[in-house]
């Protein structure tokens, strides 16, 4: 009996330290091993893959950017449609996390512009999804070259000052791409890198830019209706010469130039302590300590930046077998729990009342206005306003979720399915107190057990 | 870039909200919300919350609220230049006949749907400013909003906003400081940074059901004490942001009940002293209206939710400023859709008892030859030197802080005077070692590597 109730609690920190929250029944199925349990995801063909055909390649999505808002919009409705379907699939969903902790870091706003809102989700299928458990490098690169990024952090106009274009026009360099690279995709701060390294990175992907719509219709700057919204290299706008970055004088030229300083970057030692850290805290701990971080970092240096050798890294942790469960949902962690542990789900047409508490908690996917992501402390979810705000639409999301066909099982009842035995009494009381059905759902949704993971 | 002292990150315990605590700033203990970069730990605030009204004769008096309307106002469509004789050509179909307007005398004139204003102008509790500008002037409503809430000359990224540099600049132990700013509803850039920020957000959702609050206690008071206590202390601040009258019903709009919770917290004589709001909708590129339309109704309700500020402030509103600002202004000419667009000046509202009121700032003419790049209204006034004579006269902020600190590079920008009724002396304090200028320096990572090394 001790047993099994050890075996539970492990299930239940495999299902939400690591996943998204149980599926009714669940902790029952993967028990016996939730540490296998967790591994096999890894190992599945295809897990992070969204396969839904009617959503666009990249040349598609591209097509539509600078078009008209509402095209932009609704493609990204049905890009977040997707997603938001994909992490109720799989059992635990850890490398769905592992997808929304990549998203994150590479964090984007579809409110700047048009280029970004059509282009988001593919990004995110095609370079996050596709590497979220191979090479960190192939991602940033992904990620660089791709017209999301180019336009959220504004190269699409930096140019370089003895460039042909450069010169002629005299304008000159943006340094914010190279800035937020170094900062925070890859070295992060404090990693080692100076204004100089800044500058000449700035300088090596100067000419990184994409087709605008307007560049596209006019046939302006090497833009037709073919590659708009594409990546494109500009080579007048290129600053001729090597560069010099960390200490390594980059020579070569054209987009290679690039890509060879964003290879070293992907495995410099501060980036896998970087990617190391932020992986312990977010999915562990608030205090991360080097023995959580270095393993993690250890597996990235020695694996060549493999994310799914540090992942690995992550499940074999024995902090995250024993550490008390400290951090909390964030608001959209807390909308897709919910939606897994009733079974339901989510239909393009119900953006109210999904998004009501994700706008009033600001927390709506993609639209972190700056580049560093939605934060991982802790603090910053669990504030008084916020746990007052939490409270107050649980019911909301009871009812609706509930509003969406029968579902007969009693609230207690479901509560076993999802806790098994790593329930506490006095939160399984709270529920079975409820007379009502919905309230008795929504109170599930609010003890501790499932706001926590 | 500034040196940042991070000695005092490493404890659990932040001893700027550790002293506010101790001194009893109780509606700041209720609200801190961890929006800001820091952590801070919730348990500091354990003891259980009454609203106090108590007076101590070391508050600060003085209220400020910004109010930052987004899309960019039509400050044309806002203050009619009556004296600009190229008014009506230039608005057609929205220009307004003199007869519909409300008059400020013999140049300017207010929108009729802003009849609230009118009268607080009429009792010197209103500044018109109808020309005023950013230093950024590219018309982007992203990098414009950023440079109205970064204060800085140009565009930096990832940049801390204006007000938080100011609470950061303030020395420790300031009664202004201590109490930290409000922020409701979003957490706008004007308040990020490294200082503690408190937030509080009107929501139309029907109030937790005690019963299943009384229910779930005894889990969260075994389980999770601290966000027990965080909970407590958000359901007493709404409960005193939403206290009894208007702000408890639905039938007025969730912008309203943020003006009078923001009043209503800020009015208690131990509460926050500066709040920060904004107001979504002014992008009216088609169909904007004149007498009657959406430009109006926009304007309608802000005009309410002023006097709802007015009302709630009671007695302190004679120690208040509201500064209503936006990021840009709109094209002079009315466009093919009836409608304007991106412009650059635009007109500034700053309303509230300790006012001088008047109209301030010079017009610079609408004629084609005096428009900004040939469409926008020229900016005579900078909005940095508006906020630096409120911050300076009303708040008693010192220059040179808001010179380097919380408007750097700014010392040529001179502070607008004369806009409040009694300056206070500002000698009385000494800036901070510093703050920083952007959030890299206190993301969690640059805590880890100072503790534990690269």
């Amino acid at each position: 009996m001790t047993l099994r109730r050890d075996q539970e609690r492990l299930a239940h920190l495999a299902m939400n330290r690591f996943g998204l929250g149980a599926k009714p029944g669940g902790i029952a199925r993967i028990r016996d091993n939730p540490k296998a349990a967790l591994k096999r995801e890894l190992e599945k063909t295809g897990i992070a893959d969204i396969t839904n055909s009617t959503l666009p390649s990249y040349v598609q999505a591209c097509q539509v950017v600078h078009t008209d808002f509402n095209a932009e919009h609704k493609l990204k409705e049905k890009e977040l449609t997707a997603r938001f379907n994909q992490h109720l699939k799989p059992e635990i969903g850890f490398v769905e996390r592992l997808v929304l902790f990549f998203s994150n870091h590479f964090s984007m706003s579809i409110l700047k512009d048009g280029a970004i809102r059509a282009t988001i989700g593919q990004l995110e299928r095609d370079v996050i999804r596709k590497n979220v458990l191979g090479s960190f490098n192939r991602m940033l690169l992904g990620v660089m070259k791709h017209p999301a990024m180019i336009r959220y952090l504004d190269n699409e106009d930096s140019i370089g000052p003895n460039s042909t274009s450069g010169i002629n026009w005299g304008v000159g360099l943006n340094h914010n791409l190279a800035r937020e690279i170094l900062e925070l995709h890859t070295l992060g701060v404090g990693g080692g890198y100076t204004e100089d390294d800044i500058d000449g990175l700035a300088k090596i992907i100067t000419g990184w830019s994409f087709v605008r719509g307007w560049e596209a219709a006019g046939k302006y700057n090497g833009g037709n209706e073919r590659n708009r919204g594409q990546f494109i290299y500009r080579k007048d706008w290129h600053e001729p010469g090597a560069q010099r970055v960390l200490g390594k004088l980059y020579g070569g030229s054209g987009v290679a130039q690039g890509e060879s300083v964003l290879s070293d970057l992907a495995r410099h030692p501060s980036t896998a302590q970087f990617i190391a850290f932020k992986l312990v805290h977010h999915f562990i701990t608030d205090d991360p300590t080097p023995a959580m971080v270095e393993p993690l970092a250890d597996a990235f240096k020695s694996s060549h930046g493999d994310l799914k050798a540090v992942a690995e890294a992550l499940i074999d942790l024995p902090e995250a077998w024993t550490l008390p469960m400290t951090k909390i949902r964030t608001p959209y962690e807390l909308q897709i729990a919910q939606f897994r542990a009733l079974g339901r789900i989510y239909e393009a047409d119900e953006r109210w009342p999904f998004y009501s508490s994700l706008n009033t908690l600001r927390n709506i996917p993609w639209e972190r206005v700056t580049p560093d992501g939605y934060p991982d402390e802790t603090q910053y979810w669990e504030g008084p306003d916020a746990m007052r705000i939490r409270m107050e639409t649980a019911p909301i999301n009871s009812y609706s979720l509930l509003f969406k066909g029968p579902f007969k099982t009693a609230p207690a009842v479901l509560a076993g399915q999802l806790f098994a035995s790593a329930i506490s009494k006095a939160s399984l009381q709270a529920i079975a107190n409820a007379t009502e059905q919905y309230v008795g759902i929504a109170t599930l949704f609010m003890i501790p057990e499932f706001q926590r993971r | 870039m500034s040196s940042f002292d991070h000695s005092h990150e490493l404890p659990a315990l932040d001893p700027r909200v550790a002293g506010a605590a101790a001194e009893g700033c109780r509606e700041s203990r209720l609200l801190l919300s961890r929006r800001s970069m820091l952590g801070i730990t919730a348990s500091l605030f354990s003891s259980a919350f009454l609203p106090d009204f108590a007076k101590a004769d070391t508050d600060p008096q003085a209220r400020f609220f910004i109010v930052m309307l987004r899309g960019g106002m039509d400050g044309i469509g806002m203050v009619i230049p009556k004296l600009d004789p190229h008014y009506e050509e230039m608005r057609r179909e929205l220009a307004l006949p003199d007869s519909a307007t409300l008059s400020l005398g013999s140049d300017f004139a207010l929108h009729p749907a802003l009849s609230t204003v009118h009268a607080m102008f009429g009792a010197s509790d209103a500044v018109v400013i109808p020309a005023a500008g950013l230093p950024l002037r590219n018309r982007s409503h992203f990098e414009c909003q950023d440079n109205l809430e970064n204060g800085l000359p140009a565009n930096l990224p990832n940049a801390t906003g204006w007000l938080n540099r100011l609470f950061g600049a303030l020395p420790a132990g300031d009664p202004v400081r201590k109490r930290f700013g409000l922020e409701i509803g979003e957490a706008p850039m004007i308040l990020r940074g490294p200082e503690p920020v408190l937030g509080w957000s009107p929501t139309w959702y029907t109030k937790s059901n005690p019963d299943v609050l009384a229910r779930l206690e005894p889990a969260y008071k075994s389980l999770a004490p601290e966000l027990w206590d965080s909970l407590q202390r958000g359901l007493a601040a709404d409960a005193l942001a939403t206290a009894s009258g208007a702000g408890t019903s639905n039938e007025i709009s969730v912008l309203r009940k943020g003006f009078i919770g923001a009043a209503r917290l800020l009015r208690a004589s131990t509460g926050p002293r500066i709040a920060a709001l904004t107001v979504d909708g002014w992008d009216t590129h088609a169909d904007q209206g004149g007498a009657a339309g959406q430009f109006r109704d926009r304007l309608a309700e802000l005009d309410v939710a002023l006097n709802d500020i007015k009302a709630e402030l009671g007695p302190v509103w004679s120690k208040t400023v509201v500064c209503c600002v936006t990021e840009f202004g709109r094209t002079v000419r009315t466009n093919g859709d009836s409608g304007t667009d991106h412009g650059v000046g635009t007109a500034a509202l700053l309303v509230g008892g300790a006012l001088k009121g008047g109209i301030v700032g010079d017009w610079p003419g609408i004629a084609e030859n005096q428009l900004y790049e040939g469409t926008a209204l020229t900016p005579t006034v900078d909005l940095r030197a508006v906020f630096k004579g409120v911050l300076r006269d009303h708040i008693g902020v010192p220059l040179d802080i808001l010179n380097t600190k919380v408007f750097p590079e700014s010392a040529a920008v001179k502070p607008l005077g004369k806009l409040v009724d009694s300056p206070v002396t500002t000698t009385a304090r000494v800036a901070a070692s510093s703050s920083p200028l952007t959030n890299e320096e206190v993301a969690p990572i640059v805590r880890y590597r100072k503790r534990y090394g690269s």
